[in-house]
């Protein structure tokens, strides 16, 4: 009975009438054709040893061999952190919302996770070696993820709250592992590469980027005149430009624009222009949020005599910002993706380093099997930042709708 | 009346708005402590722009304005020092949707007056009980329909403890079945000596609770005048028309 009427809905979903039939028709062969070619190619025509040649040059680039523990400890404070983060999301939803847990699919999010981890470094036939760390850097993730639901009821709430401030404190942790310094042999930003130099270039453009932006909405919507003025100056002037003239640029005036000659490595000038370029995004997508709002927030929080300042803070930006978040995530997304425009001023970054390879002469005519890892990849990366913008969407919206 | 019981003293006040419409031409009103004062008036007639200039959310070209002694001026410190003691009510209650009904009352006390939360939060919730919402205090304010909204920003306004309130047609956007229970806050606040500026087309609240009526039209007071006589015996043509109108 079950069985015969999701049999129905099947039907009635793709054969509901001739023309329906004919285009599910249709559809299904050319994705059984697609499909047939693609997985005859993975399973038997793809040589996947230049990943498994490179794998190291992918990750990290020509990181020193000797230093490499840095980056392994530095993926497994995240992995921890991570754990105990997304334990607590799920352990306390928000009090107004007791139903639903974040996310909702949660179980299968963490078995996606374990199974990818377990899959990945054999199908890529990794070193033993290191497809053990990934699978100890995971199962601590998961572990982390249950223990932190298991004791979080038991820890004083301030430990619950304060733990967000883990993340900027790791961040510079995790720089300062990177790069060096505080008694760490220093690591010449030309020796990062792959995914690391990719995150890396993203994770500085996309967090400086974004109080930038922000100040230049509120810039463009000033009573003063000068400021409105430069915010629109600055704003238009990057929208008009393509990113790559701009990297060229920055790569050569840079340097000239800061005080005192400072100039940095070619990796953060690189950095500070993404930073710039995604700022004039994100400010607009700020200012439509300004816009949305209605002007009696404002007035009302000015009538209860907040100052400016903090009636933009608490009442404003807030709103504004959860109606931006979606467009905000999308430029973030742009981003990430946009990384690959470095490769072009010479830095070995993912598509960089790609292209380094696949110009040795051993591993020549292997750019199909190169090129989808790539998108793969950053398609992992993307899905990720889309899944947890909607999960916060989710968790900010302060209208829920009865179900 | 004494001067010192003299809570907002307006003089010819002057507002044009930045595409010439001259909206307020020359109004005068006193508002004695403890007084209920109803300003009526046709839409256009500038009344609701009237009372937004008491805190400044309306600046006005010529005139003056002075509240609980406080002359008011472009100085913003001025303007914020005013705009504590002054409650103001929306007709679209503009109550802030990310926040809770108990966060939405405690923000300003807490920010603007440095108190501690968690006494705030106990009168914040003494108020709620006072307009007969404590109940909905953790809700958000979607959740609610438009008169508990309307009641919420009353309360809001209240925890500031201000010394006169505002009411921009509070029941304007309610819908019908709505509007008594806001206007039964509003009495029991006039009951117990709240000093209030209330613009509003309700004429049995007028009656019942105004110490003062005032017509307003075209930017100009035409008639002042007990509630009693000016419902009944309006001295002026104009009041007469208005009165036939809205009866």
């Amino acid at each position: 009975m079950e069985r015969s009427s999701s049999l129905q809905r099947l039907r009635a979903a793709l054969f509901a009438s001739r023309l329906d039939g004919l285009i599910t028709v249709v559809l299904l062969a050319a994705l059984l054709a697609g499909g047939q070619a693609l997985l005859h190619w993975l399973v038997f025509k793809a040589q996947w040893a230049v990943i498994q040649a490179n794998s190291t040059l992918f990750a990290i680039g020509r990181y020193p061999l000797d230093q490499q523990w840095r980056l392994w400890l530095l993926s497994v404070l995240l992995a921890a952190a991570t754990g105990v983060s997304w334990g607590w999301l799920r352990a306390f939803p928000r009090p107004d919302r007791r139903t639903r847990l974040w996310p909702a699919n949660d179980r299968l999010a963490a078995a996606v996770l374990a199974g990818l981890a377990l899959l990945l470094p054999l199908f890529l036939q990794l070193s033993a070696a290191i497809s053990q760390r990934w699978w100890g850097i995971t199962a601590l993730l998961l572990a982390c993820r249950w223990w932190a639901g298991r004791v979080g009821p038991a820890l004083p709430a301030a430990v619950r709250r304060g733990w967000p401030v883990i993340w900027p404190l790791l961040y510079l942790l995790g720089m300062t592992l990177i790069a060096g310094g505080l008694g760490l042999p220093v690591v010449s930003p030309s020796r990062w590469g792959g995914l690391l130099l990719t995150l890396i270039e993203a994770s500085f453009a996309i967090l400086l980027c974004f109080p930038l932006g922000v100040l230049l909405a509120l810039g463009r919507r000033s009573r003063l005149p000068l400021l409105r003025w430069l915010s629109v100056l600055y704003i238009e002037f990057i929208r008009g430009a393509p990113l790559i003239t701009l990297l060229f640029l920055g790569q050569n005036i840079l340097g000239l624009l800061l005080p005192g000659g400072f100039s940095p490595d070619r990796v953060w000038r690189a950095a500070w222009v993404l930073t710039f370029f995604a700022a004039a995004y994100v400010a607009e997508a700020v200012r439509s949020g300004l816009v949305a709002l209605p002007p009696g927030q404002m007035e009302a929080a000015r009538a209860l005599g907040l100052p400016v300042h903090q009636a933009m803070l608490k009442v404003v930006l807030p709103q504004a910002l959860r109606v931006a978040l979606p467009a905000m995530v999308g430029q973030f997304i742009n981003l990430l993706q946009d990384t690959t425009l470095l490769s072009l001023i010479g830095l070995f970054e993912l598509l960089g380093t790609a292209r380094a390879v696949m110009a040795n002469p051993a591993f020549l005519g292997k750019d199909a099997e190169v090129y989808l890892v790539l998108a793969v990849l950053f398609w992992c990366c993307c899905a990720a930042l889309g899944l947890g913008s909607r999960a916060l969407e989710t968790r900010l919206n302060s209208n829920p709708q009865p179900a | 009346m004494t001067d010192r019981d003299l809570m907002i003293e307006a003089r010819g006040v002057q507002k044009w708005y930045p595409n010439g419409y001259h909206a307020l031409r020359g109004v005068d009103l006193n508002v004695y402590r403890g007084e209920v004062v109803v300003i009526m008036g046709p839409s256009g007639s500038g009344k609701s722009t009237f009372i937004r200039t008491f805190n400044a959310l309306e600046d006005i070209q010529g005139g003056s304005i002075v509240v609980d002694g406080m002359t008011l001026s472009d100085d913003v410190r001025n303007i914020d020092a005013i705009r504590r003691e002054v409650g103001m009510v929306f007709q679209q209650f503009n109550l802030f949707p990310h926040l809770t009904v108990l966060e939405n009352l405690c923000l300003a006390p807490v920010l603007v007056r440095k108190r501690k939360k968690a006494e705030v939060e106990q009168e914040a919730l003494a108020l709620l009980e006072r307009v007969n919402i404590r109940e909905q205090a953790h809700k958000y304010p979607g959740q609610l329909s438009g008169g508990q909204q309307q009641r919420v920003a009353i309360a809001r306004s209240l925890c500031m403890e201000p010394r006169v309130m505002l009411f921009d047609e509070p029941t304007s956007a309610l819908d019908p079945e709505m509007v008594q229970e806001v206007l039964e806050v509003m009495q029991e606040l006039a009951r117990e000596g709240m000093t209030m500026v209330v613009v509003t087309h309700e004429v049995r609240f007028a009656r019942q609770v105004a110490s003062r009526v005032v017509l307003m039209a075209e930017g100009e007071v035409v008639e002042m005048a007990p509630p009693e006589q000016f419902f009944t015996a309006p001295q002026h043509e104009r009041t007469r028309q208005f009165l036939s109108q809205i009866a």
